[in-house]
């Protein structure tokens, strides 16, 4: 059977993404976990289904004058357009990758990066670790990260949290082995030491984020290595 | 589409037994009978019908109101996101797929949609993470099917079976239909004579026990 993934995103880290009310970049991750999990897609229906049946229980708010009226006619009025059935990123399909090149290397992403990827700033390389910025805000720092077979990722501190997807191959660190879909959260007083014990490389999505960010309590939000079910 | 509503019959019952209480008091005469606007979206779509949609926008455009308002802390912003979400409803009504979730599942998508990328055209930031790439429609072709069966059950027969007993009477219950009998959440609903919301309910209650048993309490 296919992998099964183990590191999950935990419960509430679902609820802000499915809201709308988690930050673009942490949201990414989430989304990108969601393409590799059918289990947490389900949570995400679930969700979706109880927030929408809160919105046809909420009071109605009151508008002033005919407001609504004034509304409704601007919107009958408009141009109608054919609605389309939607194909993923159906306005853009040119400007989309659905691998990532690196080197000798070819890899498969998945749907919610593919937009993305295609506008990753050039590829760096520190011996056999390769990072490449997507675009992301001031507060959060998103970028991929590929490791080579058989390295090693220099132990590294950051005053935000860590949190890394595996897209493709796998790593191991003291905690365990991660593989396509599994979701990696460290927080600065958890020093670790992940490695590409395999024969194939090892790629990655990963979010830094601000400090402050932090220190506001993003900690509460995120249980650090969460493996609800394992 | 009309086939497809009949078979989510029970979550129109639902949604309309969840909004009728307050429904009553607010809108006195609505003309599209409670608890219909999966049906009311189908007919927007097919006959543009302006009479049935000023009903659904009746109905909704004030309830989005409150709670864009509570999202956005801005009522102005809030009305921004009604009409735009309005304007979608109104021009997407066909891509509404009863399915998959009640009428107002997939209002709140939209106006989620909508509110995000309204925020992030604000601080014009068109060029980075749009809602498009966060949430994508659910048609995940490979792994809807029988990966997930088998992932589920791959779940039980390895670390969660032994914690079932401890589960309450009702959540064990359903969770032995759902993930033993492979019933469907609808089937569930039926056979329990309990609202769907309610059988998801008690599914995600069971999980977070079960989850847990098995990893002790979340801080």
């Amino acid at each position: 059977m296919a992998h099964a993934v183990k590191f999950h995103p935990s419960l509430s880290l679902l609820e802000q993404y499915t809201e709308g009310t988690l930050a673009a970049e942490l949201a990414l991750v989430v989304a990108a976990h969601l393409d590799f999990c059918p289990h947490c897609q389900q949570l995400r229906h679930d969700i979706e289904a109880d927030i929408g049946c809160q919105l046809a229980q909420q009071p109605a708010a009151k508008a002033v004058g005919d407001e609504w009226q004034q509304m409704m006619e601007q919107i009958l009025a408009a141009e109608t357009v054919q609605p389309e059935v939607s194909t993923p990123h159906a306005a853009d399909a040119a400007a989309v990758s659905t691998y990532i090149d690196q080197g000798q290397h070819r890899i498969e992403i998945p749907r919610s990066l593919q937009r993305l990827a295609a506008k990753r700033k050039k590829w760096r390389q520190l011996g056999g670790i390769a990072t490449a910025k997507l675009p992301s805000g001031d507060q959060n720092h998103l970028s991929l990260l590929l490791i080579e077979p058989n390295t090693e990722v220099p132990l590294h501190t950051h005053k935000g949290l860590e949190i890394t997807l595996v897209l493709a191959g796998e790593m191991v660190d003291e905690m365990g082995k991660y593989a396509a879909g599994d979701l990696i959260i460290n927080t600065p007083d958890h020093t670790h030491t992940p490695k590409n014990i395999s024969n194939e490389p090892c790629l990655c999505l990963s979010v830094l984020t601000a400090p402050l960010e932090f220190k506001q309590g993003l900690i509460r939000l995120l249980n650090p290595l969460q493996r609800f079910f394992y | 589409m009309l086939d497809r509503c009949g078979l989510t019959g029970h979550h129109a019952v639902e949604c309309f037994r969840q909004g009728s209480a307050m429904i009553d008091q607010q809108d006195p005469s609505p003309t599209v009978a409670l608890g219909q606007w999966e049906e009311a979206l189908y007919v927007i779509a097919v006959h543009r019908d302006k009479q049935i949609y000023a009903e659904l926008f009746k109905y909704f455009a004030p309830r989005l109101r409150a709670f864009g308002i509570k999202m956005f802390g801005n009522e102005q912003q809030a009305m921004e996101m009604v009409q735009d979400t309005m304007l979608n409803v109104w021009q997407k009504a066909a891509l509404f797929d009863a399915s998959r979730g009640c009428a107002s599942t997939w209002i709140f998508t939209i106006a989620r949609n909508v509110r995000f990328d309204m925020l992030r055209k604000k601080q014009s930031r068109k060029d980075d993470i749009s809602a498009d790439d966060l949430w994508s429609d659910g048609d995940y072709p490979e792994q809807e099917g029988s990966h997930s069966q088998q992932w589920d059950l791959y779940l039980i027969a390895e670390k969660i079976a032994p914690h079932f007993h401890a589960l309450p009477p009702a959540q064990r219950l359903v969770m032995e239909k759902v993930y033993l009998d492979e019933l469907s959440h609808q089937e569930v609903s039926e056979q329990l004579s309990i609202p769907l919301g309610t059988v998801k309910s008690r599914i995600r209650l069971a999980l977070d026990r079960l989850r847990e048993a098995i990893d002790g309490p979340r801080s």
